[in-house]
C-alpha cells in the first residue's frame, strides 16, 4: 500500500490492528473453506474423487498462492480482475496470470463499513475491506488489476483499489445493439492491451495470442461438457460444480482444463453405473443473481442442497460461475484484427450482465434464462440478490413475468454479506422446495 | 384417525388436535426460553381437553419458526404450506392467505386444494408484523386491545413510516408532538403496516378470495385497515391465529393416510 498520505479513500489503519485483523478474518476464512468443502463431501456419498483436486485449488491460502509467488520470483506478472469482461485471452498471451480478485469474504464486508456506506453492494464492500487488511492474496499479487465499470459500485471501486494498485478502467459500452457500442469496447480492449504489453514487456503477437485463444477455446470444451452433464440425471451436485466453476477465476488454465476432462470421465462413468449425487426425483433448482463468490457465498447454494426437502442445483446463470467460460473467442480468420475483432466480441456481445440494455431491453439474459430452463429440465430459480445489488433487483420482475409464462416457480431471495441470516433463508428456501417437490410427484 | 398440529411461533405455541377432519381441541402458551417444553405442555392440555392421549395421535406434524426444535413431532410443514392448507380447509374459496404474525408477515398464493404455489415473505424486519403494533401501542399509552377499536373512530390518517420499528417509533412521536389526536395515531399506525402487507399481496397478483390469518388477523384495526387498502373484501376465519397449527395437523392426517404432500 502506498503510503498514507497518498490515499484518497483508504483509512488509516495502524499497522499492528491490521495485522491483528488480518490474522483474525484469515484463520476465520480458513474455517469457513474446510467446513463447506466437508459440508460438500458429506452431501453426496457418490462425490467424485477428482472434486479432492478442486477443493485444493479453492483454498486461497494454499498451493496456488505458493505458485503464482513463485512464478512472479521468476519474472511473471499477475493482472487481477474484477468483471468476467477483462479479455483473459490477451493476459495469457503476454504471458501475465490472470486472477479474479472479488471478495467472497462475509467478514471484510464490516470493515468495508468505515469507508462507504452501508447501503453499498456487499460485493463491494468486502473487496475493499479485504485490500484494507491484505487479505487477498491474489489481490496482493497482482501488479495491476482490470476493473470494468459495470454497476455504479465497480465504478466507484475502481477509484477506492487505486489506493493500492495500478487499476485499469475498462468502460463497456451500456447498449449491445450499436455500431459505435462495439467499436468503443474494440478501443477499450486496445487500450488494455497495450498495457498490458506495456507492465509485461511481452509484445503480443498473433502467434502468442492464438495459443491463449486456442488454450481458451479448450477449458470452454471442458466447461461446456461439464454443464451438458449436469441436463440429464444428477451425477454432479450443483455446489460441486460450481466450485469447479470458480477455480477457474485463478488457477492454472491448462491445468484446470485437464482436471475438468478428467473429472467430466470420472462423472461419465458413473453416469453409466447409475451412481446418482442424489436421488433422481430431486427438485432441479438454477440460480441467477448476484455473483456468488467463494467461500461464505455458498451459504445459499448449500442451503438449497441440504435442505428437507432437498433440492440440487443443475444450473445457474451466475457471472461467477455458468457466465465464465461459456462463450469461446470465435474466429474465421487467424489475423491480429480479426482476433481482436473475435474478442471484443465475445466479451461484449456474450455477455448477459444487466448492466446492458437495448431497445428490448435486456433480452440477451432472458433468452439465455428460458433456454436454460428447458434445456436443464429445471423445476424452480431462486432468484438471488444481495441487499445494495441494484441491477439485479430491478430486472427481477421482468424474469418474474416470464417464467410464470412458462409455469416455472421463481423465489426472490434477497440476503447480505452475513451468517446470521441463514435460519431465515433457510426458512423460505425449504417453503419453496416443497412446493416444488409437491410439483414433481405430479 | 387422530391427529396433532404443533405451531412454534416467535412468540407462542399452538396446538391443534384433528379427529377424522374435525378440530377437537386447541391449546396455546408462550414459547418462552423453551419452545419444545411450552409445545409438549401445550399438547397434553389438548389432549386431556378432548379427553384423549398420546397413543391415539397417528401422526404430529410441526410448523413455525421453530418447528426443528420439536423431537417429538412426526413430520414438518413449512409456514406456508401450513398456511394454504389451513386457508383452504377453513374457507374453500380462499386463493391468497395472508399469515401476519407476532415478527413475520407472509403472503401464500394457492390452488383450490390448498396446495401452495407461491409465497412472499416480509424481509427482514418487523414493521409489517405483530411486534409493530405492541411497539406503537406502548408509545401511544394505550393497550394492544385497545388499538384497534380506538384506530376505527378515526376518520383520516396520518402517513407515517413504517419501513422499520424504530423509525417508524420516531413518527410517531412526532404526530405525538404535533398533538394528533390519539385514534388518528393509532388508524395511521394500522394504514402503514396494511401497506406493507398489501404490497405483497399485490406482489402475487391480486388473486381473490383473500383470507388473513395469524395473531394479527383478531385485530380490527388491522383487518379494515387491509380492506381499505386493497379495496376488496378480506375474510378472516375463526381461531385465526390457530391457522398455522390447523394446517399442520391437517398436514398430518394427510400423510398419515400415505398421502406425502
Amino acid at each position: 500500500m502506498k503510503s498514507d498520505n497518498q490515499t484518497k479513500f483508504m483509512p488509516e489503519i495502524p499497522a499492528n490492528e491490521s495485522e491483528e485483523l488480518k490474522k483474525n478474518v484469515k484463520s476465520a476464512s480458513e474455517k469457513v473453506i474446510s467446513d463447506y468443502i466437508d459440508r460438500m463431501k458429506k452431501a453426496s456419498k457418490n462425490r467424485p474423487e477428482t472434486m479432492q483436486y478442486f477443493d485444493e485449488i479453492s483454498n486461497f491460502f494454499g498451493q496456488r498462492e505458493k505458485e503464482i509467488r513463485e512464478a512472479k520470483k521468476n519474472g511473471k506478472k499477475v493482472i487481477g480482475y474484477s468483471c468476467v469482461f477483462a479479455p483473459i485471452e490477451l493476459i495469457l498471451a503476454a504471458g501475465a496470470i490472470p486472477v479474479r480478485i472479488n471478495s467472497g469474504w462475509y467478514d471484510t464486508s464490516k470493515l468495508g463499513d468505515r469507508v462507504v456506506p452501508v447501503e453499498v453492494c456487499p460485493v463491494i464492500r468486502s473487496t475493499i475491506g479485504a485490500q484494507m487488511i491484505g487479505l487477498s492474496p491474489y489481490f496482493e499479487l497482482s501488479d495491476a488489476v482490470i476493473s470494468t465499470l459495470t454497476c455504479d459500485g465497480m465504478t466507484k471501486m475502481s477509484e477506492i483499489l487505486s489506493d493500492a494498485k495500478p487499476v485499469w478502467t475498462m468502460c463497456p459500452p451500456r447498449m449491445k445493439d450499436s455500431k459505435q457500442s462495439l467499436q468503443l469496447w474494440k478501443q477499450e480492449i486496445l487500450n488494455i492491451k497495450e498495457r498490458i504489453e506495456k507492465l509485461t514487456g511481452n509484445k503480443i503477437t498473433g502467434k502468442n495470442l492464438r495459443t491463449a485463444i486456442e488454450l481458451m477455446q479448450k477449458a470452454t470444451k471442458a466447461f461446456r461438457r461439464l454443464q451438458d452433464m449436469r441436463k440429464g440425471t444428477p451425477v454432479i451436485m450443483g455446489r460441486d460444480a460450481m466450485l469447479v466453476n470458480q477455480t477457474s477465476l485463478w488457477d492454472d488454465i491448462k491445468r484446470w482444463t485437464e482436471k475438468t476432462e478428467t473429472l467430466c470421465n470420472e462423472l461419465q462413468k458413473k453416469a453409466s453405473q447409475k451412481q446418482l449425487a442424489c436421488p433422481a426425483d430431486t427438485p432441479r433448482v438454477l440460480i441467477t443473481g448476484t455473483p456468488m463468490f467463494w467461500p461464505d457465498n455458498w451459504k445459499v447454494p448449500s442451503l438449497i442442497e441440504e435442505a428437507t426437502p432437498q433440492g440440487i442445483i443443475v444450473a445457474d446463470e451466475l457471472c461467477s460461475s455458468d457466465r465464465i467460460l461459456n462463450d469461446p473467442v470465435g474466429i474465421d480468420e487467424w489475423t491480429m484484427e480479426d482476433m481482436i475483432n473475435a474478442i471484443a466480441e465475445r466479451y461484449l456481445m456474450a455477455s448477459t450482465c444487466p448492466c446492458f440494455t437495448s431497445a428490448e431491453g435486456n433480452i440477451d439474459r432472458i433468452n439465455w434464462l428460458t433456454t436454460k430452463v428447458k434445456d436443464y429440465k429445471v423445476n424452480g430459480v431462486i432468484y438471488y440478490v444481495v441487499r445494495g445489488c441494484m441491477l439485479y433487483a430491478m430486472e427481477y420482475a421482468r424474469v418474474k413475468k416470464v417464467l410464470d409464462k412458462l409455469n416455472i416457480p421463481v423465489y426472490y431471495l434477497d440476503t447480505e454479506y452475513t451468517r446470521e441470516d441463514a435460519g431465515q433463508m433457510k426458512t423460505r428456501v425449504e417453503a419453496f422446495l416443497e412446493m416444488l417437490s409437491s410439483r414433481v410427484d405430479i | 384417525m387422530t391427529t396433532a398440529g404443533l405451531d412454534i411461533g416467535t412468540q407462542r405455541v399452538k396446538v391443534v388436535i384433528l379427529q377424522d377432519g374435525k378440530v377437537v381441541s386447541r391449546k396455546q402458551a408462550f414459547s418462552g426460553f423453551e419452545p419444545a417444553k411450552a409445545a409438549d405442555q401445550a399438547l397434553e392440555e389438548a389432549l386431556s381437553q378432548a379427553k384423549m392421549s398420546r397413543p391415539s395421535l397417528t401422526h404430529i406434524t410441526a410448523t413455525g419458526a421453530g418447528m426443528k426444535m420439536i423431537t417429538f413431532a412426526d413430520s414438518t410443514i413449512s409456514m406456508m404450506g401450513a398456511d394454504a392448507k389451513a386457508g383452504v380447509y377453513l374457507i374453500p374459496s380462499a386463493r391468497t392467505i395472508v399469515d401476519v404474525g407476532a415478527e413475520e408477515a407472509r403472503a401464500v398464493k394457492c390452488d383450490n386444494k390448498g396446495a401452495m404455489l407461491d409465497f412472499v415473505v416480509n424481509e427482514r424486519c418487523a414493521a409489517g408484523a405483530g411486534t409493530f403494533i405492541e411497539a406503537m401501542a406502548r408509545a401511544l399509552e394505550v393497550s394492544l386491545e385497545e388499538m384497534g377499536p380506538l384506530s376505527l373512530k378515526a376518520t383520516r390518517s396520518s402517513p407515517i413510516n413504517a419501513s422499520c420499528v424504530i423509525f417508524g417509533e420516531s413518527d410517531v412521536v412526532t404526530l405525538i408532538h404535533r398533538q394528533e389526536p390519539k385514534e388518528e395515531i393509532a388508524r395511521a399506525i394500522f394504514d402503514a403496516m396494511a401497506d406493507r402487507v398489501s404490497s405483497m399481496v399485490y406482489r402475487l397478483g391480486l388473486n381473490p378470495d383473500i383470507v388473513l390469518v395469524g395473531g394479527v388477523a383478531k385485530d380490527v384495526g388491522f383487518t379494515s385497515a387491509l380492506k381499505r387498502k386493497l379495496g376488496i373484501n378480506v375474510l378472516v376465519p375463526e381461531n385465526p391465529d390457530f391457522a398455522g397449527a390447523l394446517g399442520a395437523a391437517l398436514t398430518a392426517a394427510n400423510r398419515s393416510k400415505g398421502v406425502q404432500k
